[in-house]
């Protein structure tokens, strides 16, 4: 029931948005994300924005994981 | 950035995966306190993965399996309550209250409809001015402020038949509740990710300050879990148990501060009853001073028999991480998520459930 989805918001009128996942549209509320702008991702949940993503934090995370493959590969040519 | 594949880099899993094995030198139990980690755990084969080091346990975190037996005998006589519009997410539909399931309601006449959002039952209020729309308002703190954003509409514009049965729980007292019972011997949580998008990491930090052991709030994707289960075991190998916080992109510390004052605005933290767990204080969300015309139960008093727990069932303990759902003598021998004898076999974030669903055999029968 946790379950929430990253969708890109494409318009916002008031406290309601159009957002597209997959190529498919829909309307949710944004009304407890009163910060997202057209262009976020956001994370939908019941019909609701419930946080902007944020890329930067995103980003930083997926670039731990390829460090990590970067040491993980010097380590292995170590063993070697 | 789509936020779902760049998560699910087969190279980087099997990296991080070696990471933990090396750090890994001794026997933890850790507990998803999730049921949508437990899913993906065991959808992604995650457990098998993991060296043997690491045992990984199903938490109280799938609110439809929570909910009393007790409580789902009243909404299902709400149900049946003449001129009453029961609407209620997909997964309440086929739990077993005592006397049958919201589904058998429906075929019998009872008025039950699925909706998505809280949002659809105000507009089936509108649409319907003569009924009264009943929303069963079943969730965690991620749910709850979509619910009382839904009564702040109703109240603003007038919408006088929209009122809600509210068995919201709260996710930290539960977590507490199992800790000081001390029936398993946990050494990490790998916490929630989208109750602790609303609540904010630092409603963990009690695990480290009265409990001593870590929490890692983890996303959903097999990246993010595994960052959350290797963040967990570098704070036991260290002795450093703190909160981490491996969910970056969604959680910050303080939570989504416009969530909670909705939250505050229609809710009051009261006790509430939990399967498996009993009464727990300051656990549940009733409606505050000003918002009762939209508690259901004031507006259609419901009169119950007894409420018994169903035979055998053992949901109870997997809720609290002391059975594993196997262990059940009723599991796949007479509970199926086809004719489910308890809720942690239905619903889509129980524990039961997802153990058939991705039980070995089946999957070599997959890949067969």
């Amino acid at each position: 029931m946790c379950l929430a989805v990253p969708t890109k918001i494409v318009s916002i009128e008031g406290e309601e948005a159009e957002a597209e996942i997959g190529g498919v549209r829909r309307r949710i509320s944004i009304a407890l994300t009163p910060e997202a702008r057209v262009g976020d991702y956001v994370l939908i949940h019941a019909g609701f924005a419930i946080s902007v993503l944020d890329e930067q934090e995103a980003r930083e995370s997926l670039e731990i994981f390829r460090e990590l493959e970067a040491v993980e590969g010097e380590m292995l040519k170590g063993e070697r | 950035m789509q936020y779902i594949d760049e998560f699910r880099n087969p190279e980087a899993i099997g990296k991080l995966l070696a990471r933990i094995r090396s750090r890994s030198s001794r026997g933890v139990r850790l507990m998803e306190f999730c049921g949508g980690h437990t899913h993906a755990i065991l959808k992604f084969g995650l457990r098998r993965l993991l060296p043997p080091t690491i045992e990984l346990l199903s938490g109280p975190g799938c609110p439809v399996c929570v909910t009393s037996q007790r409580d789902l005998d009243t909404a299902m006589a709400l149900a049946m309550t003449d001129g009453v519009i029961l609407t209620t997410f997909g997964d309440m539909l086929r739990v077993p209250g005592t006397k049958g399931n919201l589904q058998e309601i429906k075929a019998l006449g009872g008025d039950v409809r699925i909706v998505y959002s809280s949002l659809d039952a105000l507009t089936m209020a509108r649409a319907n001015p003569g009924r009264q729309v009943v929303f069963l308002a079943v969730g965690f703190e991620t749910t709850a402020p979509t619910v009382a954003a839904a009564i702040l509409s109703a109240r603003a514009e007038g919408l006088a038949n929209f009122s809600v049965l509210s068995l919201h729980k709260l996710t930290p007292p539960a977590m507490k509740a199992i800790l000081d019972a001390g029936e398993v011997k946990l050494a990490g949580i790998l916490g929630p990710g989208h109750v602790t998008t609303i609540i904010g990491s630092r409603a963990w930090e009690f695990l480290p300050a009265c409990h001593a052991i870590p929490c890692a709030v983890a996303g959903f994707e097999p990246l993010d879990i595994l960052e959350g289960i290797y963040a967990l075991v570098d704070m036991i190998e260290s002795g450093t148990p703190r909160v981490r916080n491996a969910y970056a992109r969604s959680v910050r510390p303080e939570g989504n501060l416009e969530a909670q004052r909705r939250m505050q605005q229609v809710f009051e933290v009261e006790e509430a009853q939990w399967r498996g767990l009993g009464p727990v204080p300051s656990s549940g969300l009733g409606l505050r001073k000003g918002f009762e015309s939209f508690d259901a139960l004031l507006r259609f008093p419901v009169e119950l028999d007894a409420s018994p727990e169903p035979k055998g069932c053992r949901c109870g303990e997997v809720l609290r991480g002391v059975a594993q759902p196997p262990a059940c003598a009723l599991f796949g021998r007479g509970c199926t998520p086809e004719n489910p004898v308890g809720p942690c076999m239905v619903s889509g974030e129980g524990a039961c459930g997802a153990h058939w669903l991705y039980r070995e055999d089946r999957m070599l029968e997959g890949t067969g």
